[in-house]
């Protein structure tokens, strides 16, 4: 068996795109392999910023010799009276590669047919290899894709080299200008002379000694444990960024670490400002006590096993002074004036090409947040809410929030609450853009809570509005998020609010901008709203799929309840004789599907079954009366049980399709009473029931 | 090192591999990239290399003089390869050697990020240089300018002058950097960062401004609609309108709405300068050479 080893070297390609990178070919070899006839082999899809490397290991040096018998055309049609080949016959012959006459003949119930038996040689491996490799290379796709020099080529950055071996045998190709080889260099700064692979299963081994490390799982184990070492050796701990990790995974050939500080000083300033400078601009891991109080620490990622000179430590040390100096004089300038006053300039930042400037998005909200406050019946005034919506969105125009967009909110937040506004106030404005999607807790006001949904309600209605909706899986402003979030924070306070109502105003709210139908986009907000909503019974709550689709068919206006009652049909629903009633509902959902309600006339009844199922639906009518006023919904599934043996002897004795007309509409109506209350909880019929008929 | 050692030594590498020395653009830019001879020079087949370093005029990024990073108007050194050459990368790396920089002891990073710029219709990826966490150059490939495809394809590199002084000389202001001769940045440049803010900020007349904005659009189209087109007046009269636009924007005179149409003004016209460049060195038979045509004779050669 042999091993086939690619690298690709380049230029530095984007963090972002080496993940598809390896997917691609990781899929593209198999399948092109695979077409070729290749089964056992293994392959393993490396990378670092500079290369791409495909190993595959346990191929044959051929693919195996193959006989394949092939039937052709008729007789009648390929051969000629005088036994001379038709066109029929010479093309049959020419797909086979066989010179007529070596042709046969199959006897078949149809007739003669002509017939071939083709041996297939194998072909080397290696040559297969050299034809599937630049095609594969050609047809790799990256989210942004370059030219170099003339222009000749396209791909993530330029190419440099190619190293391609079956072994220690070069396979032979061109890519990008480039012949394929075996020499490749190592790291920029520990190994940069050139050098010559000598073997595909010796590639690993050779690059670590030319201090490269090709496997980012690797990179990865050597970067978390360094960085655990080298936290300790000032007293801390690593804060958990596993998405940092795996970005600067593929920003180096070799994970280096040096642990810098910084003056104890700036630990004055909001601990987001320092975390945004240290991560977000600096990408340092963060290092904190076990209490998770910031340290005046810093680790940096280096592509490199050493600081000789300690050149870099020093380096990184004054960009981070730089930097959070830098943060300590835009915070004491925003400082200078009260956060109320920047309210003047969200005038002139503009939030939406049709949409406006932030000033008409706060108007928006701010009306749409009285009306939510309303439909709540919370005691939050007109004014207040009005003047609460300016003041959480005028962070977005100070020097802080333009430098650190992620701090929106946040920052808001401190500044509000270093000015002495209200707990209720300065927590609504760094809360309001939290949860994200389901993760993170709610605000932890009321105010906070009616802004954050009125917001994104605005923001969706108003995206849709314009079509702006997200599509499949592209969602580049986060809509679905935001959704989610609308429905966690109704979900986590409890809210008795109708969705449909509110995502009605939310529309109304956008009407003089939209682009499209108001009543379509009405529509298509509900239906993304219920989507998320479903999301989260089966995600959150949990539930089967079923389970979420037979409540919601029943209603899903009000989440809270809604969830409630997902909650209760799951717990039910593994119940013998419920699972027996579900299946008879269904049986009633048939009958009296399309026909009209009716009233029940108990003086038309022929079986006791039938006064027995009548009264047990009067019972159960009269136990949801008592049980949901009090959201007892459990109990109310609970109480449809006994009614499956009663359903059951009715269908067993009585006919509801009786010839007299009253006495079938009067069975009709009374099936239609017990359909009636059974979905003002769930539709008991969309639950897949084993055993169902 | 000081500032004029760096630049200094920065023009004699990069004489040395090439380039052209030419002087700054004496018309106000936003940056060394709408300098001539990086605009319309990228344009078309013929090869070229070229740096200077352009003075880069942004009145909204003034601080007053108050801020220790940020500057109204700075230095770029911008230099342009053109076709890019395969060795750009160790080119490149040698010039931080003309720094006073021995990468061999330092964490040098290429990390993504792409260029764009609307309002010359043009876009390029490449990477900003990071030397020890600190961002020093910005080296991008040029795919488009002028809304035209390009080939060959040029490698930008720009390089943040006082940046970069900050961190050789280890200084916590721009206005602390030594410029030459034991004569600090702030000596040189502090009063007129101050006055540069307040007449940006507060004193900028806004009517005259869109009058001037007006004036500079319709001189470039009168520039453009000459027989035949004069096309560096035009491109200077675009570029004109340019730095008025991001004055007015500076003063705050600039609606979201508005924003948009200032812009596609400005573009129309850089556009339309850059076709004009194109049309004009193809009637001249593109006097510096074709690297195109080079490319394919040398390969009928072989």
């Amino acid at each position: 068996m042999a091993s086939f080893l690619l690298e690709i070297r380049t230029e530095e390609i984007p963090a972002n795109a080496l993940p598809g990178a390896r997917r691609q070919l990781q899929n593209l070899f198999a399948k092109h392999l695979g077409d070729a006839g290749f089964t056992a082999f293994q392959t393993t899809v490396l990378s670092t910023p500079l290369r791409l490397i495909v190993t595959i290991t346990d191929l044959p040096q051929k693919q195996d010799d193959r006989i394949e018998e092939m039937t052709g055309p008729p007789s009648r049609i390929a051969v000629a009276e005088d036994g001379s080949p038709t066109k029929a016959g010479l093309g049959f012959a020419a797909k086979a590669g066989l010179p007529f006459e070596q042709l046969g003949r199959l006897e078949t119930e149809k007739g003669e047919y002509l017939a071939a038996t083709v041996n297939h040689v194998g072909r080397a491996t290696s040559e297969i290899l050299a034809e599937i490799t630049p095609a594969i290379l050609s047809s790799l796709r990256f989210p942004k894709m370059m030219r170099w020099g003339l222009g000749s080529f396209l791909f993530v950055r330029p190419v440099h080299g190619i190293v391609a071996l079956l072994d220690d045998e070069i396979i032979p190709f061109e890519a990008f200008g480039i012949t394929s080889g075996t020499t490749t260099v190592g790291h920029r700064v520990h190994s940069p002379q050139p050098f010559e692979i000598s073997h595909a299963d010796r590639y690993s081994e050779t690059m670590a000694q030319h201090s490269v490390m090709v496997d980012p799982a690797e990179r990865r184990r050597n970067l978390e444990i360094t960085a655990q070492h080298l936290a300790s050796t000032v007293g801390c701990m690593v804060h958990d960024d596993p998405r940092l990790v795996a970005e600067h995974v593929e920003l180096v050939e070799w994970p280096g670490l040096i642990v810098g500080s910084f003056d104890r000083d700036f630990l004055e300033l909001p601990p987001e400002v320092v975390i945004s400078t240290l991560r977000h601009h600096q990408k340092c891991l963060i290092l904190e006590f076990g209490d998770g109080t910031l340290q005046p620490f810093f680790l940096a990622v280096i592509d490199r096993k050493d600081d000789p000179e300690d050149l870099i430590r020093l380096g990184n040390e004054w960009v981070i002074r730089a930097r959070l100096a830098d943060a300590a004089f835009f915070f004491s300038e925003d400082r200078k004036l009260p956060l109320e006053d920047s309210i003047a300039g969200l005038e002139r930042v503009e939030w939406h090409r049709v949409l406006g400037s932030l000033e008409a998005k706060a108007e928006r909200l701010g009306r749409l947040a009285v009306t939510l406050s309303g439909q709540l019946n919370l005691d939050l005034s007109t004014e207040s809410l009005c003047r609460a919506a300016r003041l959480v969105k005028a962070d977005l125009t100070t020097h802080m929030v333009g430098e650190f967009p992620e701090l929106q909110g946040v920052m808001g937040g401190h500044y509000l609450r270093l000015e002495g506004a209200d707990e209720e106030l300065w927590t609504a404005s760094r809360d309001h853009y939290r949860p994200v999607g389901f993760d993170g807790d709610s605000p932890a006001s009321e105010l906070g809570r009616v802004l954050g949904v009125a917001d994104r309600l605005d923001t969706i209605a108003g995206l849709y509005a314009v079509g702006e909706k997200p599509t499949g899986s592209r969602d580049p402003l986060g809509l679905r998020r935001a959704a989610q979030a609308i429905v966690k924070v109704i979900i986590d306070t409890g809210w008795a609010l109708d969705l449909e109502k509110i995502v009605a105003e939310a529309v109304y709210g956008v009407a003089d901008q939209a682009t499209e139908d108001i009543e379509t986009v009405k529509r298509a907000v509900t239906g993304f709203m219920a989507d998320r909503l479903r999301r989260w019974l089966t995600d959150v709550t949990g539930v089967a799929g079923d389970t979420a689709d037979a409540v919601m068919a029943s209603g899903w206006f009000n989440a809270c309840e809604t969830v409630a009652r997902a909650e209760a049909l799951e717990s039910v629903r593994s119940n013998d004789s419920f699972r027996a009633l579900a299946l008879a509902f269904k049986r009633v959902q048939n009958i009296t599907d399309g026909k009209a309600e009716g009233d029940v006339d108990s003086s038309l009844f022929e079986h006791t079954e039938e006064k027995e199922l009548h009264d047990a639906v009067l019972e159960f009518h009269a136990t949801l009366e008592r049980l949901l006023p009090e959201h007892r919904v459990t109990e109310a599934f609970e109480a449809m049980i006994p009614i499956a043996d009663t359903l059951d002897r009715f269908f067993i004795e009585v006919m509801v399709m009786a010839e007299n007309n009253e006495i079938r509409a009067n069975r009709i109506a009374l099936l239609k009473l017990l359909g009636r209350d059974f979905l003002t909880l769930a539709d008991l019929s969309i639950l897949q029931i084993d055993g169902g008929e | 090192m000081d500032l004029q050692t760096l630049i200094l030594n920065l023009s004699r590498y990069w004489a040395d591999c090439g380039c052209i020395i030419q002087q700054p653009y004496d018309t106000e830019v936003g940056a060394g990239t709408m300098h001539p001879e990086t605009f319309l020079r990228v344009l078309g087949p013929e090869p070229y290399r070229v740096a200077y370093v352009q003075p880069s005029r942004r009145p909204a990024d003034a601080r007053y003089g108050e801020n220790p990073f940020r500057l109204g108007r700075h230095l770029q050194m911008q230099v342009i390869l053109k076709p890019s050459p395969d060795d750009i990368q160790g080119l490149y790396l040698k010039s931080l050697e003309a720094m006073g920089i021995d990468p061999s002891v330092h964490d040098i990073r290429f990390e993504e990020d792409n260029w764009e710029s609307p309002t010359l219709g043009a876009w390029g990826v490449g990477w900003q240089v990071l030397l020890d966490g600190m961002e020093i150059t910005q080296f991008t490939y040029f795919q488009q300018a002028g809304g035209i495809d390009l080939a060959p394809m040029t490698a930008e590199l720009t390089y943040g002058l006082e940046r970069i002084s900050m961190f050789l000389q280890r200084k916590d202001s721009i206005y602390d950097i030594e410029w030459g001769g034991g004569i600090p940045y702030g000596q040189i440049r502090l009063t007129d960062e101050r006055e540069a803010s307040t007449y940006g900020f507060e004193v900028a007349d806004v009517d005259m401004l869109r009058r001037h904005f007006e004036d500079w659009e319709g001189e470039a189209v009168r520039c453009l609609e000459h027989d035949p087109p004069l096309v560096l007046p035009a491109l200077e009269a675009t570029l004109k309108t340019s730095h008025l636009f991001n004055l007015l924007d500076a003063r705050g005179a600039v609606s979201v709405t508005e924003r948009v149409g200032l812009i596609a003004r400005v573009r129309a016209n850089a556009l339309r300068a850059a076709k004009a460049y194109t049309e004009q060195r193809e009637a001249m038979g593109w006097p510096l050479g074709n690297a195109l045509e080079a490319e394919s004779q040398e390969k009928g050669a072989v």
